[in-house]
């Protein structure tokens, strides 16, 4: 009996031990999750709570100071460059690791192995869009060219990992216990993959979709919705500028087929509409002080943590301060003692596709001209949590890996589309930054920059010496007009790239007449510029609006240039509404609904300040009249892109009876009132349901600005309903899921004086008061001092710790 | 008495030991607790209970008032539970469960070992 009672006692206390350490499904282990002394009640510890005043940290060359603000910023304060990127990456790691390591693998396709099959065929898309490919081109390419930069990574990786080496269960961040893994060691290849990963953020194409509309719509109509250039073309180099240059040249060939037929497969994700950035510097003769100004706002994903760590970096020569990328070496867009810098991306076509014919089954070789090439095949093992590993063979090309195959997205058709891409090239990113971060002048600027491939970028900078300068900087492809814009036959060697732009023909200015440098996403030139820069998505609103702005303003302020990066005016809105009201004409006046809608746009000053109604009213009415005019388009039965909002407008202010507006489907002929009108029923009809179950169509309550957390189904970890304006197309481009992931303003003057903020805060771990602190000053367009430390000051210090 | 002070004894246990290890070991530490003080199997459990999951419930308190982390109601709410205060239950009687199971186990153990003689003569 006792022997029977103890076993059955034994048994109950094992099985119980057991059961609360295993996974059930996709709950994780309970014990160690809730276990006070390990769980994630010890992630309700705030940094400052943890503060140690020394800390070991193996291969330094002499002791490192980081003092942390009281915004948790750190300032890492070392002898020499080696020690402070090994200080910076077990810094960032502090405050950063699962983020970091979480962007890896979703860069590597590797999600996966965390989350489970859900994410399978997002890893297989990521493997054959070649990410990882091109960062083991880009770790090559260091290990053969730039010993010195790789040191420096390996730097930084080591601080990570001892790190990770140090990391007992209870500070391992949050997400660990709940998605129940553990860190694996960071490497210099990680953060090439980053930088990867950026690229694959920011850069996208339309080539499927445009072969698809050339297709339907005819060269000639093609041409006349698309144009390439705008009739308000307000570029970023300064329309009017002298190219003093002799441009390579591009031989287009005679004649050039492309391929006809319709495409049917789902093209790949682009980036996100709403994807841009806004950064200029005014030049010492506008500002009041003399001094130049420069700013950047970089619209991404809203998301926590935040992409941006705050950070400052000093050697004994040099001090920098600014936004680092967790998982990146140096600043990305600060400022040192001498010189700002900013980017905005610079949209532009450096992604194509090719058909590719095979020789046989096998695919062992593909035509190329008159001959076959050999291709070679790259087998992507995929870990898959709770099942076996998954085997994607991806045949790659001279052109690059074939995405689309007969085992990939390719149902309804057997055709095999290689991707080309200037990411799959041997490249150093990373050089620039580290050039960048200790760059004393215009010229050191523009030597960091010839360093620099993907994702392009427009580079605004201003120096202390009163220098402001604008670059757009990448790798670009040498086409002829035209090409890369259409799905390209791979077999006919004419439709090669022809080299790419040298760097020093790369569209850039220093001190125009004007007195600013400028960019948001525009064209970068005007039609002068002799190569041919397409892409779809060029911005045709912020950048006119910001212009216009610092055309006229004068006298200018660090408050002012503040003021600009959190102006609401919607200049769409401002040009659209008078041609909607107009088009509408008397329809609907007998409703008391549209009575008063149509009182609150009139009276409308065109600010998306969060408590506008004019702005919901808007914003309904225009996308309902444009998805009203292209239904008939974009119902193909292949994929295609709509023409801009842009040149939509422009159709129905300057040609409202054009045939474009006709829709087949409907007796007689339509003209852009036909559609006017519909989009207002449809706007009453979504407000009718919005009045019924939200109430107040303020613009904030309608467009829900929301920071969501990296698992997007970790909901209580993201922010909601942030109470903020702004919106697309605005120069304050927070819609609800984007908008300025980092603001920045800095007076170049005897004292560098710089503030900036973030939609997030300096921890990733949710129970800090550190994780979203910053977002109420953010939403509300205020900044936080960002001002150069020195090592002795003790003002506003949370703690100080030693690295040794 | 022996009762309370397993209690104490567990929930001092509690408080060194699980700082620097996992929860299985402090349930080993408490079969072996129960073992040595040996109360009887209904002090056992719930003497090592009641030591383990009240001082889990103190340090989720503790915890949750100090740090006024957000991060309970926000794993309340990520794991359905709601509040916070739904998780602090809920940890307290995982704790209370895992050390009674372990005290009384390490009661019966002694029990089994303790030489009760048999079938002597009592007069």
């Amino acid at each position: 009996m006792r022997f029977f009672s103890f076993f059955l006692v034994l048994a109950i206390a094992l099985a119980l031990a057991l059961a609360v350490s295993m996974p059930i499904g996709q709950i994780p282990p309970l014990a160690p999750l809730l276990d006070p002394n390990h769980g994630f009640w010890q992630n309700t510890l705030s940094e400052d709570e943890l503060a140690v005043e020394e800390v070991d940290l193996e291969n330094l060359s002499a002791p490192v100071q980081v003092t942390y603000d009281q915004n948790l910023i750190p300032h890492i304060f070392a002898e020499n460059e080696a020690d402070l990127y090994r200080a910076q990456g077990y810094v960032t790691a502090q405050h950063r690791l699962w983020q970091m390591e979480f962007q890896t693998m979703a860069a590597a396709g590797r999600v996966s192995e965390i989350v489970g099959p859900i994410a399978l065929d997002l890893d297989r898309m990521t493997r054959r869009k070649g990410l990882a490919y091109g960062a083991e081109l880009g770790l090559k390419y260091l290990q053969e060219s730039d010993s010195e930069t790789l040191a420096l990574i390996e730097a930084y990786a080591d601080g990570v990992n001892q790190y990770i080496a140090q990391l007992s269960d209870a500070r391992l961040p949050v997400e660990y216990k709940i998605l129940n893994y553990r860190p694996e060691p960071w490497s210099a290849f990680k953060t090439l993959l980053l930088l990867k990963y950026m690229s694959d953020m920011l850069v996208g194409d339309r080539d499927l979709e445009f072969s698809n509309l050339r297709k339907i719509l005819g060269e000639a109509k093609l041409n006349r919705l698309f144009p390439q250039f705008p009739a308000a073309n307000d570029p970023i180099i300064e329309s009017g500028k002298v190219w003093d240059f002799e441009p390579l040249p591009v031989s287009k060939p005679d004649s050039v087929d492309y391929p006809t037929d319709a495409i049917l497969i789902e093209p790949l994700p682009q980036p996100e509409e709403g994807t841009g950035s806004n950064n200029w510097a005014v030049a010492g003769k506008k500002t009041k002080n003399g001094n130049p100004i420069l700013a950047n706002d970089p619209h991404l994903s809203l998301n926590l943590p935040s992409l941006w760590y705050a950070m400052q970096l000093s050697t004994p020569s040099n001090s920098v301060k600014g936004a680092t990328l967790p998982g990146a070496l140096g600043v990305i867009s600060g400022f040192n003692q001498d010189i700002a810098w900013g980017v905005t991306n610079a949209t532009r076509d450096t992604r194509d596709w090719y058909r590719i014919t095979f020789q046989d089954k096998s695919r062992k070789a593909y035509r190329y001209g008159n001959g076959w090439k050999d291709t070679e095949f790259r087998l992507e093992q995929i870990k898959v949590k709770g099942q076996a590993t998954f085997v994607d063979t991806v045949v790659y090309t001279h052109y690059g890996p074939i995405v689309y195959d007969r085992s990939f997205k390719t149902e309804r058709q057997d055709v095999d589309f290689a991707l080309k891409w200037t990411v799959h090239q041997g490249s150093n990113e990373q050089k620039t930054f580290l050039l960048m971060n200790k760059a004393r002048n215009h010229s050191d600027y523009n030597r960091a920059l010839d360093h620099y491939t993907a994702p392009a970028q427009n580079f605004v900078f201003a120096s202390r010496s009163g220098d402001i300068a604008m670059r757009i900087q990448g790798k670009f492809p040498l086409k002829w007009p035209g090409q890369g814009k259409f799905l390209m036959d791979g077999a006919d060697p004419r439709m090669e790239w022809q080299g790419y732009i040298p760097n020093a023909q790369n569209a850039a200015t220093l001190n125009p007449e004007r007195g600013f440098v400028s960019s948001a996403n525009q064209h970068p030139t005007d039609s002068t510029y002799p190569y041919y820069v397409f892409d779809n998505t060029y911005e045709h609103y912020r950048n006119r609006r910001l212009n216009n702005r610092l055309r006229e303003m004068d006298q200018i302020t660090v408050e002012d240039m503040k003021e600009l990066q959190f102006d609401d005016y919607n200049l769409q809105a401002a040009e659209a509404l008078p041609v909607l009201i107009s088009l509408l004409g008397t329809h609907k006046a007998d409703s008391p609904e549209a009575d008063k809608y149509l009182k609150e746009l009139k009276s409308w000053d065109f600010f998306a300040d969060p408590n506008q109604k004019g702005q919901t009213l808007y914003s309904i009415w225009s996308s309902e009249t444009f998805e009203s005019i292209w239904r008939e388009l974009s119902g193909a039965r292949a994929p295609v892109v709509r023409p801009s909002s842009y040149q939509t407008v422009e159709l129905l202010a300057k040609y409202p009876r054009d045939s474009v507006f006709d829709v087949k489907s409907v007796e007689g002929v339509e003209t852009a009132e036909y559609h006017v009108k519909a989009g207002f029923d449809s706007l009453l009809v979504a407000m009718a349901k919005w009045e019924a179950e939200e109430g107040d169509y303020a613009w904030t309550n309608y467009k829900k600005t929301t920071i969501q957390h990296l698992v997007p189904t970790f909901k209580s970890f993201s922010a909601t309903n942030v109470y903020t304006g702004g919106g697309s197309g605005i120069l304050n481009a927070t819609g609800s899921r984007h908008g300025a992931s980092w603001r920045m303003v800095v007076e170049l003057g005897s004292q560098m004086e710089a503030f900036g903020v973030y939609p997030g805060g300096q921890s990733g771990n949710p129970g800090s008061k550190y994780y979203g602190n910053f977002i109420p000053v953010w939403a509300k367009g205020e900044y936080l001092d960002f001002g150069l430390r020195t090592q002795g000051s003790s003002e506003a210090v949370l703690f100080t710790t030693v690295l040794k | 008495m022996r009762f309370i002070f397993l209690t104490i004894l567990v929930a001092i246990l509690v408080v060194f030991l699980n700082p620097v290890a996992p929860y299985w070991v402090v349930m080993i530490g408490i079969a072996v607790l129960g073992a040595l003080i040996a109360p009887n199997g209904f002090g056992g459990f719930m003497g090592g209970g009641l030591g383990m999951g009240l001082t889990w419930l103190g340090q989720c308190i503790y915890l949750a008032i100090n740090t006024n982390s957000p991060l309970p109601d926000r794993m309340g709410e990520l794991m359905g539970l709601g509040s916070g205060m739904t998780l602090v239950a809920v940890t307290a009687v995982l704790g209370f469960l895992l050390g009674a199971f372990s005290g009384w186990a390490g009661v019966l153990f002694r029990n089994l070992l303790q030489h009760t003689p048999e079938n002597v003569y009592r007069g």
